[in-house]
């Protein structure tokens, strides 16, 4: 039985049920458009941040950051969804492994997170008050986020099955969810630079995995030739190794449809 | 209408190729400390239409799971058309779950697509055939219409034609009939049948003791995860007393049950409420003492013909479709 078959097969139907999901569509692009708005235009003119001299371009990647971590937990979701419409127990009586079926769930909520994120890259990129300074040159540095997308959602994505494997429901899975990401988000340095960060944020800021992706794309679309928080090679080698890791033991975990 | 196989399923004709299309021996699985199969041991022939039939716990949900993979038992044989369960051998079975099991935002194509690339039909194979079964259960016009519009009948019959699409040779039926009106009943053991007469065998796990008289050639009574009896419905009746009479009271029998039970010919008494049920050997003796001796107090009787029910509670001594606990008397 061809289990790349039956992978894309599940990837193209979790695809069809998020394009025929207008408003998650819009909303995904929209909300860290609008954040990027109010909150960097708010930030750059009402609190004048003297160590930013860009603050709206500065807070795009962390938008995109953003972006990934919602549509991860929202696509990590749709496990819920398929165990109590009864779908994956039918999933399940296919002749393909548990693993089989997770691996295309998952891969999906991968795409559909990198697909929006890059959205959210593309409108930056288009607003004259976003000025990314492609520091590798265009083409390496678009490679660079892009990488730092795809990579973070496969991250995300793992983690969101791993949290998936530990609760019940698809309210504490979201209230989880919430209450893990959204730190990780603020001390990412997406919405504030770590450097100036009191000892104990940055020791928080050092452990986080997100922040990794967010200095990757700070290098890639705002830097201008320094070196960023952590270095290029560290982001590479952190945030590779944490993806595939946290990917693999998510797609590794036990499947029952009835819990 | 004959249908056939799916070509990317496997090549092969719907012909069983085995003695038995399912054999479990000594089977134990448990919830916990509860023993939901307890060394259960049986054999479903191919191409037979084999009931499972006991009340809510009995094990027979349990059974299809094991037999589906979806649980894996602590000890005991499960062989499957003729080899141990695996991934692979499930491109071989279908399954119709009891409770629903379509995607709501999902159309009634696109499931049956799906269906197809799991079970590594060919595109063109899965197209032809999806027509096929949308037609035979008359769902070919809805192809576009999302599952969640379609009535609770329509959606059984494409969970039908779902579970048929890779040309199962073992088709497993949870409680296939249950929450449906009489017609789509009658409508979806039209398409059953149709699957036997094709060679399936059907495994249905119900406590619908007419549906289990009426379409299963075969049936085994199960009791909290044992096997109490298996053979033909009429095999399984002919030991017990021959007619059946069904008591209304006017109030509530307190030793009338005891009293009936010491009477010669009288088989089991069962009480549910201001009913009894009595098995007996002949009817007319019975009810003229019955008349007799408790005339002012009796509402109606009735004469029925025995059932699996009674065959169940003989063996048993509660009954199949009651919940437990609702039914007193003893046999």
């Amino acid at each position: 039985m061809n289990q790349a078959t039956a992978i894309v097969a599940l990837m193209k139907r979790d695809l069809r049920a998020f394009l025929r999901s207008r408003s998650q569509l819009y909303s995904s692009v929209l909300f860290p458009l609008m954040l990027l708005a109010i909150l960097g235009t708010g930030v750059s003119d009402g609190l004048d941040p003297k160590h930013i001299r860009d603050y709206v371009t500065f807070l795009t990647p962390g938008m995109i950051a953003m972006t990934a971590v919602f549509s991860s937990t929202f696509s990590s979701a749709s496990y819920y969804q398929d165990r109590d419409s009864g779908v994956l127990k039918v999933l399940l009586a296919s002749p393909h492994s548990p693993r089989v079926i997770l691996l295309g769930k998952t891969l999906s909520a991968v795409v559909i997170g990198a697909v929006q994120a890059l959205l959210v890259l593309a409108v930056a990129a288009a607003i004259p008050a976003i000025h990314f300074r492609w520091q590798y040159g265009v083409a390496w540095s678009l490679l660079a986020a892009v990488f730092a997308i795809v990579v973070l959602n496969l991250f995300l994505s793992g983690l969101g099955q791993l949290l998936a494997s530990k609760i019940r429901t698809m309210q504490g899975f979201h209230l989880v969810m919430n209450l893990v990401l959204f730190p990780f988000l603020f001390f990412s340095g997406a919405f504030f630079p770590l450097t100036d960060l009191p000892v104990w944020l940055k020791v928080l800021g050092r452990l986080n995995p997100l922040s990794y992706g967010v200095d990757m794309m700070h290098l890639a679309l705002y830097a201008n030739g320094d070196g960023g928080y952590f270095g290029l090679p560290m982001d590479l080698a952190v945030l590779t190794a944490l993806a595939v890791a946290v990917f693999y033991f998510g797609t590794s975990r036990s499947v029952s449809p009835d819990r | 209408m004959k249908i056939a196989a799916a070509p990317g399923a496997a090549d092969r004709t719907f012909a069983p190729t085995h003695p038995a299309a399912v054999e479990v021996r000594d089977l134990v699985y448990r919830y916990g400390e509860r023993r939901a199969l307890d060394g259960l041991s049986l054999a479903v022939p191919a191409g037979a239409i084999f009931g499972l039939l006991g009340p809510n716990g009995s094990g027979k949900s349990t059974l299809l799971s094991v037999l589906i993979g979806r649980r894996i038992a602590e000890s005991g044989e499960v062989t499957v058309l003729g080899e141990p369960l695996s991934n692979r051998q499930r491109a071989r079975i279908g399954m119709v779950f009891q409770e629903p099991s379509l995607d709501p935002q999902m159309t009634v194509g696109e499931t049956m697509d799906l269906q197809a690339r799991m079970f590594g039909l060919r595109r063109d194979a899965g197209a032809a055939r999806t027509r096929a079964l949308l037609d035979r259960v008359d769902l070919a016009d809805r192809a576009d219409a999302l599952t969640a519009t379609l009535s609770g009948g329509m959606k059984r019959r494409l969970e039908l034609a779902r579970a048929l699409l890779n040309s199962p040779e073992l088709l497993l039926l949870d409680e296939p009939t249950l929450a449906l009106d009489p017609d789509s009943r009658l409508r979806l053991w039209e398409h059953l049948l149709e699957a036997n007469a094709e060679g399936c065998t059907l495994l249905l796990a119900t406590n619908d003791v007419a549906e289990a008289e009426r379409y299963c050639r075969t049936v085994a009574l199960l009791d909290e995860g044992r096997l109490v009896a298996q053979g033909l419905p009429e095999d399984l009746k002919r030991d017990l007393r021959h007619e059946s009479v069904r008591i209304e009271w006017v109030e509530e029998p307190s030793d009338e049950v005891a009293m009936m039970e010491a009477w010669p010919g009288v088989g089991h008494v069962r009480l549910a409420g201001h009913t009894t049920h009595v098995t007996v050997d002949e009817a007319s003796p019975f009810l003229a003492r019955l008349f007799q001796q408790t005339g002012d107090r009796v509402r109606g009787v009735r004469i029925e013909a025995t059932t699996l029910e009674d065959v169940y509670f003989q063996l048993v001594g509660r009954g199949i479709t009651s919940p437990a606990g609702a039914e007193g008397g003893a046999s």
